[in-house]
């Protein structure tokens, strides 16, 4: 019984910090700019084919797989600011959070597609992985699962300190709380935002080599994530940033619990539930504030 | 256009008499195509563009007029498509006394959807949607319970991955034989112009009115006592209504009807449409269609390119085209109006600039 009650556990907390790793940097995005980023899945993706690229094909160490990774999602995010919110944010203000969602989608699309054209369809092996198993006392816990632990832990980390402790993370904090006054404090609004779109992007890049170490690489590999992490967004408030990782967790334990009590077909629809219960009984998310808009 | 509306409150607005024309133009076409369209295939793709249309003008109705970000559409065409489906196969009910039934189902369907999303706002309704959505197309491709057999063969209750086939059809292949497709065509044209009629007095009628002031300015419209979730959950039905039924004349029509409906391409292609077409324009959802299947249609022949190209598209046109093509003719036909008037007078150019887009285009 506690054997499969660790199993449980372990693959909760796993695939909650990964969760929380993606719902993070959607929440980031949401929070600073209005913006949902329909294309975080396939910048998922990029990221983990490109350290798939970087190691393989150029035989290059699991580190600058990494790197790589980090890399190709902050070029990412930094294209998708110049080439799409940049013009939208031009446009009015009132259709802004909807245009960027559909401009994404496609953006998304397209990017999943260039995937699948340039890889192929059938599933790779993503080459970092950990073999083995960890004893501690009555627990056996894989090295995998570990490393994926810490490294978000690593990143949360990271995030935190960015945004608590740098000039960047000040301005960035300032822009969600009111873009016009930190505009009008001298805060430029657009590199923000373009920081954000990066630092967003580098984030989908790890997650997605994460991701692809835990299953296997294809195209559609940022999907299933996004999704969870969409609704783990809304039920924590989107734009709450440790309200995402506390729902993160949260989902992702009650995911494994009822994957093991009623077979995998109800994971999904069981969070599903969970979240229209949340939002009945409070329509702006669990950690949200409910928000008072002037006319 | 709109400077005129004063004098024409009596008779017909210059916009309904152009829509009328429009109107009139497109019904003539759609009686002339059969007779010149001699291949089964365009004949079949034509059918299949004003299924697109219809759905598209639903999701217009509830996007572009009404503000509610809803990515159950192809949901509820697809609830509409089972439901008709399963009436036929289970019962071995008739498809024409099925599609009503049907219609119905996805608009219960519908309303329960919109009870438990309509509370929330922009993004959050579109989360929500759409996780619903994904639920349902996971359910029905992981279902393997066997619930009849059919011969030796066991028959999941949703159809299961493969979904639901010879149930029926539209009883036009007895009747016109080789023809049956033109009858199809017909019947399906049919559908699609009750669907705009309706949608055309649903927008200008005072209710019409409400949903159009709750997306322009939600604050306003409650403050004027427009009941937000009331409305919303109406609209959020109607467009169920016919979108279902959509749905249902699409398994009916195709004899076939599987989880595919639900899949992420077709929502995008939909919504693709709209944005081309002109989000909350009456008759974007028609030429979006028209542009989308033709340029899908010129596509195919660069075969594995076709996503990446719809991708592109709907990002490409988001930015370039904010209100979609029609809003760019109306931009034009401005234009030329202010060139035309430009040596006359200054007055009459500074009033066709702020008068707002004609609201039938």
């Amino acid at each position: 019984m506690t054997d499969v009650l660790m199993a449980i556990l372990v693959a909760g907390f796993t695939s909650g910090a990964l969760y929380a790793l993606a719902t993070v940097g959607l929440s980031l995005v949401w929070g600073s700019m209005g913006m949902l980023n329909m294309a975080h899945a396939a910048m998922l993706t990029l990221g983990g084919y490109v350290a798939f690229t970087v190691i393989t094909s150029l035989g290059l160490p699991i580190a600058l797989g990494f790197a790589g990774a980090i890399v190709a999602g902050a070029v990412a995010g930094a294209i998708l600011y110049f080439a799409i919110v940049r013009n939208l944010l031009k446009n009015d203000k009132s259709t802004f959070e909807a245009n960027v969602m559909i401009a994404t989608v496609g953006i998304g699309i397209a990017l999943e597609n260039a995937i699948l054209l340039t890889y192929g369809g059938q599933p790779l092996k993503q080459p970092v992985s950990i073999a083995g198993t960890f004893r501690l006392g009555p627990l056996t816990l894989p090295w995998q699962n570990l490393m994926i632990i810490a490294v978000v832990v690593v990143m949360m980390v990271v995030v935190s300190l960015a945004l608590g402790r740098t000039r960047m993370g000040r301005a960035i904090r300032a822009t969600a709380q009111n873009r016009d006054a930190a505009q009008l404090m001298g805060v430029a609004v657009n590199r923000v935002y373009l920081q954000v779109l990066m630092l967003s992007g580098a984030l989908a890049g790890i997650c997605g080599v994460m991701v692809s170490s835990m299953t296997q690489l294809s195209p559609p590999l940022g999907n299933d994530p996004m999704l969870k992490a969409f609704i783990m967004c809304v039920v924590a408030g989107l734009g709450n940033l440790p309200g995402a990782v506390a729902a993160a967790l949260g989902l992702a334990l009650l995911e494994s619990f009822v994957q093991y009590a009623l077979g995998a077909r109800w994971g999904f629809p069981s969070l599903l539930f969970v979240v229209i219960a949340v939002l009945i009984w409070r329509p702006s998310g669990l950690f949200g504030r409910a928000e008072i808009r002037r006319m | 256009m709109t400077e005129t509306r004063p004098a024409s409150r009596s008779s017909m607005s210059p916009s309904a008499k152009t829509d009328l024309a429009i109107s009139l133009v497109l019904i003539a076409a759609a009686i002339a195509l059969p007779f010149m369209v001699d291949s089964r295939y365009i004949l079949g793709q034509i059918v299949l563009a004003l299924f697109y249309a219809t759905i598209a003008s639903q999701w217009n109705l509830l996007f572009g007029f009404s503000g509610i970000f809803s990515l159950a559409q192809m949901a509820i065409f697809a609830f509409g498509g089972y439901a008709t489906a399963m009436l036929c196969f289970y019962f071995g009910w008739n498809v024409w006394a099925a599609l009503v039934p049907g219609a119905l189902g996805a608009v219960l369907f519908s309303l329960v959807v919109g009870l438990a999303c309509l509370r929330l706002t922009g993004v959050y309704v579109a989360l929500l949607t759409l996780a619903i959505a994904q639920t349902m197309y996971l359910l029905i491709v992981t279902d393997t319970e066997c619930f009849v057999m059919v011969g030796s063969v066991c028959r999941q209750f949703t159809g299961g991955a493969v979904g639901f086939a010879r149930f029926g059809d539209l009883g036009t292949r007895a009747l016109l034989r080789a023809q049956w497709l033109v009858g199809n065509y017909a019947i399906i044209a049919v559908l699609f112009a009750v669907t705009m009629v309706f949608t055309y007095a649903i927008v200008k009628s005072p209710i019409g009115l409400a949903f159009r002031a709750l997306k322009d300015n939600p604050g306003y419209a409650v403050a004027r006592g427009v009941n937000r979730f009331q409305a919303q959950l109406l609209v959020f039905g109607i467009s169920a209504f016919f979108t279902g039924l959509a749905g249902g004349f699409y398994a009916a029509h195709f004899q076939a009807i599987g989880p595919g409906v639900l899949s992420m391409s077709q929502l995008m292609f939909i919504i693709a449409i709209v944005v081309v077409g002109g989000v909350g324009t009456f008759w974007g959802p028609l030429v979006g269609t028209v542009v989308l299947v033709l340029a899908d249609e010129l596509m195919r022949e660069s075969g594995e390119f076709r996503t990446l190209g719809l991708g592109l598209i709907i990002a490409l046109s988001v930015v370039l085209m904010p209100k979609g093509l029609v809003g760019r003719f109306g931009d034009l036909v401005h234009w030329l109006a202010r060139r035309r008037a430009s040596p006359d007078s200054k007055t009459a150019v500074s009033n066709i600039v702020q008068s707002p887009a004609p609201a039938g285009k």
